[in-house]
């Protein structure tokens, strides 16, 4: 089975983001970048399969900056097979749909059967490039998935892909034949730490970088942009109560959280 | 010369330290019940910690000795106890097998301490011998084709966790004159006959870390125990081993140090007090300012002697000041730390007052700070 897995770089959920100057950009000088989370989950979910069948290729793509080679270099150092960087002018600047269709050029050459999306970035949470990604190759798209395995069609053969997904209180199969795009909710095991040989061998690997205007995406075509980036208002200070007894406090503080809070 | 580690060297430490941090919600629980779990032993066996050093013929990654520090100071960093585990197995221990070992001693040995089932241990240091490590007791003699041991040994690193332990024992009478003729290296498998771990120390910090007393009543090892030149150990193991376990432990110190002082200063721009964070403070900006310069001096100090040793270079005198520089100055800054988080510093939730605890063994194993000093006099003064 071959695997291509979307992960996109976005900066690591444990830094504290501030709106840069320009007021709808973040300020890039305080940020470390990482795979983005449920993007770190399909890698995962991808290298779970590579360990059950050592067959399996995984290979992974970014779009974005040229700093997104380094979270390649990371997804190398995993376990994946081979990694390639979509790039140049204005990579970083593409909004959902573009990075879709560029997304999906590069899928039809690798010829996967299997394409993994985390179900949405950390940075802009538009949850869009999987499900686009799937439109734009006119390939079928499972949602939110927890796991996915070769489909056993009896007497050890194989037709298709079966595919976990949760659902309220439980949890769907879904079997897909043919090539498939699964966007992931999260992968069996945590992400795992790249091994120190993982680390050696992902620094003398090779990354193919493709200049994202060879791709022949049409920027003329409508799109949405951003134009404002407000952080959330600082908050409030809190209220202490600290007169009357036991009771009288008790009487007063639901009285606040009904009528102030609004929680009650 | 400016021993700064290559873009290969920080990525390996990068990518340990990334793991280590993780760790840290499991360290409380784990030092309070003495041991570290075995699964965590297993993950550095996994992530090819354990091997690192070990060359790639061997099995192992055969990354530098300045890697290998780097990769002590981030464990240190969050947990010295681990940390302290890793330098015994895949400094001394491994360190020794590779120099010294038989191709075939290598075969059996080495995956068993590469693969994360267990971690090497390595045992010196008796109830009456301690820096004066030439004067040891136990005994090993020649019985048909193989050895019988007999002896006493104290604080041994990694005991409980170990597949094979590597026993300094005398071979002969000891000659007054020449204490460290006869001494000899043995690699002792755990399970062996008349092999008895004791108790585990209780001792004041490196909680987790396994130290426990090893009695040989009559042990019994094959011919091919024999690791290294018969009667020449003192020198082809010990002391060449202490060398390479002294960079381990300056790791270990700076990385304690790091770990200590990176929490006081994120505590001292919390913390309030008089309207202001704490850091705003002059008092409490020197002490810190002092301490992150007392650690990068003990760093450049731990990656010259790494650095050495890469090279094949002399590094004993080189090896004994980063230990003794970076020990001492871990026991300063711990204090900083500990200072600087005021009464909660010194509470046991505090990571800080761990740290303190840790941080004193560092001036004392591998060599005391005493130890140090000769070996460096004795380096400048002998003719």
């Amino acid at each position: 089975m071959k695997i291509l897995v979307c992960a996109k770089q976005s900066p690591d959920s444990t830094v504290r983001v501030k709106v840069a100057g320009d007021g709808k950009s973040v300020d890039a000088a305080q940020i470390t970048w990482a795979i983005s989370p449920y993007d770190e989950y399909a890698v995962e979910m991808a290298l779970e399969r590579k360990d059950a069948d050592a067959s399996t290729t995984v290979a992974v793509v970014s779009l974005g900056a040229a700093r997104a080679k380094d979270s390649l270099r990371q997804a190398l150092a995993m376990g994946c097979d081979e990694a390639i960087l979509v790039s140049g002018p204005g990579a970083d600047a593409l909004e959902g749909l573009a990075v879709a269709r560029a997304l999906a050029k590069v899928a039809l050459e690798a010829k996967p059967d299997v394409v993994l999306c985390g179900r949405q970035a950390s940075d802009d949470d538009q949850g869009l490039v999987g499900a686009a990604l799937a439109e734009a190759l006119g390939w079928p798209h499972v949602a939110t998935i927890t796991k996915f395995a070769p489909a056993d069609a009896g007497a050890g053969s194989v037709n298709g892909i079966d595919v976990w997904k949760e659902v309220e209180g439980g949890h769907e199969v879904w079997r897909a034949t043919g090539p498939v795009v699964l966007t992931v909710q999260k992968s069996e095991k945590e992400p795992r730490y790249p091994s120190l040989p993982g680390i050696m061998k992902a620094k003398k690997k090779e990354i193919p970088e493709k200049d994202v205007a060879s791709l022949g995406i049409d920027a003329s075509l409508p799109r949405p942009e951003m134009v404002k980036m407000e952080p959330p208002p600082s908050r409030g200070g809190g209220k202490i109560m600290k007169d009357g007894d036991a009771k009288q406090t008790a009487q007063e503080l639901a009285r606040l959280l009904r009528e102030e809070a609004k929680v009650l | 010369m400016l021993p700064a580690p290559g873009a290969d060297e920080r990525a390996l430490a990068d990518g340990v330290a990334a793991y280590a941090a993780d760790l840290a919600p499991r360290i409380p629980a784990a030092e309070e019940a003495g041991a570290i779990p075995r699964d965590v032993i297993a993950d550095l066996g996994r992530l090819g910690v354990l091997g690192m050093t070990v060359p790639e013929e061997d099995g192992g990654l055969g990354a530098s000795s300045v890697a290998f520090a780097l990769v002590l100071e981030e464990i240190a960093a969050v947990w010295p106890s681990l940390a302290v585990g890793v330098s015994v197995n895949s400094g001394i221990t491994e360190g020794t097998i590779v120099r010294l070992g038989t191709p075939e001693q290598k075969r059996r040995w080495l995956p068993r301490l590469i693969d994360g089932s267990g971690l090497g241990s390595f045992a010196l240091t008796e109830p009456q011998s301690g820096s004066d490590a030439a004067a040891l007791r136990t005994t090993a003699r020649r019985d048909g084709g193989g050895w019988v041991l007999n002896g006493r040994k104290m604080f041994v690193t990694n005991l409980r966790y170990a597949p094979v332990v590597i026993v300094l024992a005398r071979v002969g009478e000891m000659d007054a004159q020449r204490p460290h003729a006869g001494v000899t290296a043995f690699l002792v498998p755990t399970d062996a006959g008349g092999v008895v771990i004791g108790r585990p120390e209780r001792k004041m910090g490196l909680l987790a870390s396994d130290t426990s007393p090893l009695t040989l009543e009559d042990a019994r090892v094959g011919a091919d125990a024999l690791l290294g030149p018969e009667g020449k150990a003192f020198g082809a193991v010990a002391m060449a081993g202490l060398d390479g376990g002294r960079i381990g432990i300056a790791a270990q110190a700076v990385g304690i140090a790091r770990g200590a002082i990176d929490r006081a200063a994120a505590y001292a721009l919390e913390r309030r007090q008089f309207g202001h964070p704490i850091a705003d403070f002059q008092l409490v900006r020197n002490a810190l300012a002092r301490a992150r310069t007392d650690i990068a001096a003990a760093r450049l100090l731990m990656l010259r002697a790494a650095w050495l040793k890469d090279r094949g270079r002399p590094f004993t005198t080189e090896a004994s000041q980063a230990k003794l520089f970076a020990s001492e100055m871990a026991q300063r800054a711990t204090r900083v730390a500990v200072q600087t988080l005021g009464g909660y510093g010194y509470m046991r939730e505090a990571v800080v007052e761990r740290m303190a605890r840790d941080a004193r063994a560092t001036t004392i194993y591998e060599g005391t700070s005493e130890i140090q000093r000769i070996v460096i006099a004795r380096g400048m003064l002998s003719a």
